[in-house]
């Protein structure tokens, strides 16, 4: 699904997101990655959505180097790609609703589609009712439910977290948690960058860890090895 | 794209006006200022043209007979412009006798004394001769002058070919000015509105990110800020228009009076109705390119997530 081959990412200003990673995440799995900040872990999924290229090596996602696509062949990778993050990123002005069909709005789904689909992706992120509320109503957890839902309504082969309980308290965490662990469960691979220890090391999943862009552990039913 | 992303994207775009009402106004307030300046430059050039070409018009060419001219050779005369008339390039000529210019003489003092002694045989008979194109006056001249019955150089032919040529040269040189300043003028425009849109697309950072992140093709990011630059276009030129149309009415009517009470009635300014097409058109093309490529360009600029 997902594999690296010798990616080095060097910044403009010297930094190294990554150096000579090599990496093979397959179709339906749940991976982790840990890993101190600068680690490496936002450069890794950047490169996978590609807001980011790398400096040598190729990122391949569904057997297609990322990296040699064309300027219009960018928005159709992203399509397979579902994203969540940190600071959840929703439209203020737009109720939770609003926001999911958003992103079949900007693929032309058709209206039909968009009413049936918007609902159940809400529902299964357990936000049927709160449809019409807009983000400033909701609580953090609620907010990153939207996200979530938005970032599924498209049917991802792929669903890529970046830190998505970052801003969330400890027990809402686990449901987002164990919501990505649900998506998983039907058939979508998930990538989970995260500082999380105690959810990380309860759920026993593979956990690729990054030190200073390099990965140097990769370990099915893993433990979060770093302190922070 | 579809035609309902198109309207769901067009819509954003004009809400995008509303909600920023503030940019919206200082760039629509910029626009029309540029718009305006911009016709008034025109306004000024067409009514200088206008005044100019009239003054051409009504250069002529004045040709003296001989005092003792015989028929012959009038007739000559005579039937040479006939056929340059013929030809298109004489517009209207005047043949004056001696009589005439003898009455005319008389006319032109008060004090009939001061012709004691002068009769209309002492008279020079003449053509005055207004040409199609005032700038073809040397090719018209020429044959003539060699014509027997005109008076000797330089009393014979009078072309005020001088004037001609200040007043060409200054069409010029208006053009050129006129030229480059609305060049000026575009440049600034889609300057300032690229600017604002700028501070849209950073307001709207958020939005962009998302839909860039949701597979949103680049087209779609364009577009709500495509749609606004060109609505903003359109409103500015809706109200250089009335401002324009208002201020341009108030200052005709003002100014030609006052010309005519200061003994410049030759000068005129011109109708707004016969430009007034021209203006709104050009201002409604000007508002909207500017809108859309000021926009285009500061899209570009910030599209690189």
């Amino acid at each position: 699904m997902i594999r690296f081959i010798d990616v080095t990412k060097v910044y403009a200003n010297g930094v190294v997101g990554l150096a000579g990673a090599n990496l093979h995440v397959g179709k339906g799995e749940f991976a982790f990655i840990v890993g101190e900040s600068g680690s490496g872990k936002s450069t890794l999924l950047k490169l996978i959505t590609r807001e980011e290229t790398p400096n040598t090596g190729e990122v391949q996602v569904n057997g297609y180097n990322v990296h040699a696509m064309g300027r219009w062949e960018v928005p159709l990778l992203r399509r397979s790609l579902g994203m969540v993050f940190q600071d959840f990123r929703l439209l203020p002005n737009r109720t939770a609703y609003e926001n999911v069909a958003f992103a079949m709005q900007m693929v032309e789904s058709l209206p039909r589609e968009i009413r049936r689909q918007v609902p159940l992706a809400l529902g299964l992120v357990g936000l049927g009712k709160k449809a019409r509320s807009y983000p400033s109503q909701l609580s953090g957890g609620e907010q990153q439910r939207v996200v979530l839902a938005r970032a599924l309504v498209n049917n991802p082969a792929v669903l890529i977290a970046d830190e998505p309980t970052g801003n969330l308290d400890p027990k809402t965490s686990w449901e987002i948690m164990n919501l990505l662990d649900e998506v998983n469960q039907r058939g979508t691979t998930v990538l989970v960058a995260t500082h999380e220890k105690n959810i990380v090391d309860a759920m026993k999943k593979r956990v690729i860890s990054l030190e200073r862009g390099t990965i140097i552990s990769d370990a099915e039913k893993g433990r979060y090895e770093h302190e922070d | 794209m579809k035609i309902r992303t198109m309207r769901l994207l067009s819509r954003e775009g004009v809400s995008n006006v509303v909600k920023n009402k503030l940019m919206s106004l200082a760039s629509i307030g910029t626009v029309v200022i540029a718009l305006l300046l911009l016709g008034l430059v025109l306004l000024v050039a067409i009514n200088v043209k206008s005044n100019m070409d009239q003054m051409r018009k009504e250069l002529e060419v004045l040709v003296f007979l001989n005092i003792d001219i015989n028929d012959l050779d009038r007739e000559a005369i005579k039937a040479y412009i006939r056929e340059r008339e013929a030809a298109g390039e004489v517009a209207s000529w005047k043949y004056e006798s001696k009589e005439d210019a003898y009455r005319n003489l008389q006319a032109s003092f008060s004090d009939p004394a001061l012709l004691k002694g002068m009769t209309s045989d002492q008279m020079a008979e003449s053509f005055s001769i207004r040409l199609a194109n005032p700038e073809d006056g040397a090719h018209f001249i020429e044959p003539l002058s060699q014509m027997p019955g005109i008076q000797p150089e330089p009393d014979g032919i009078n072309y005020p070919q001088q004037t001609l040529e200040r007043i060409t040269g200054f069409a010029d040189i208006l053009n050129t000015v006129t030229l480059a300043l609305m060049g000026i003028m575009l440049v600034i425009s889609v300057f300032i509105i690229s600017n604002t849109i700028r501070l849209t697309v950073f307001a709207r950072r958020k939005e962009i990110e998302i839909m860039r992140h949701v597979g949103a093709l680049d087209s779609f990011i364009r577009m709500p800020f495509f749609v606004e630059g060109i609505v903003i276009g359109i409103l500015s030129a809706a109200a250089a228009f009335l401002l324009t149309w208002r201020g341009y009415g108030w200052t005709h009517d003002t100014l030609n009076l006052m010309l005519a009470d200061l003994g410049f009635g030759m000068f005129i300014l011109v109708p707004f109705e016969p430009v007034g097409m021209r203006i709104v058109l050009l201002y409604f093309i000007i508002g909207m390119a500017i809108g859309g490529i000021g926009s285009l360009i500061s899209v570009r600029k910030h599209l690189n997530v």
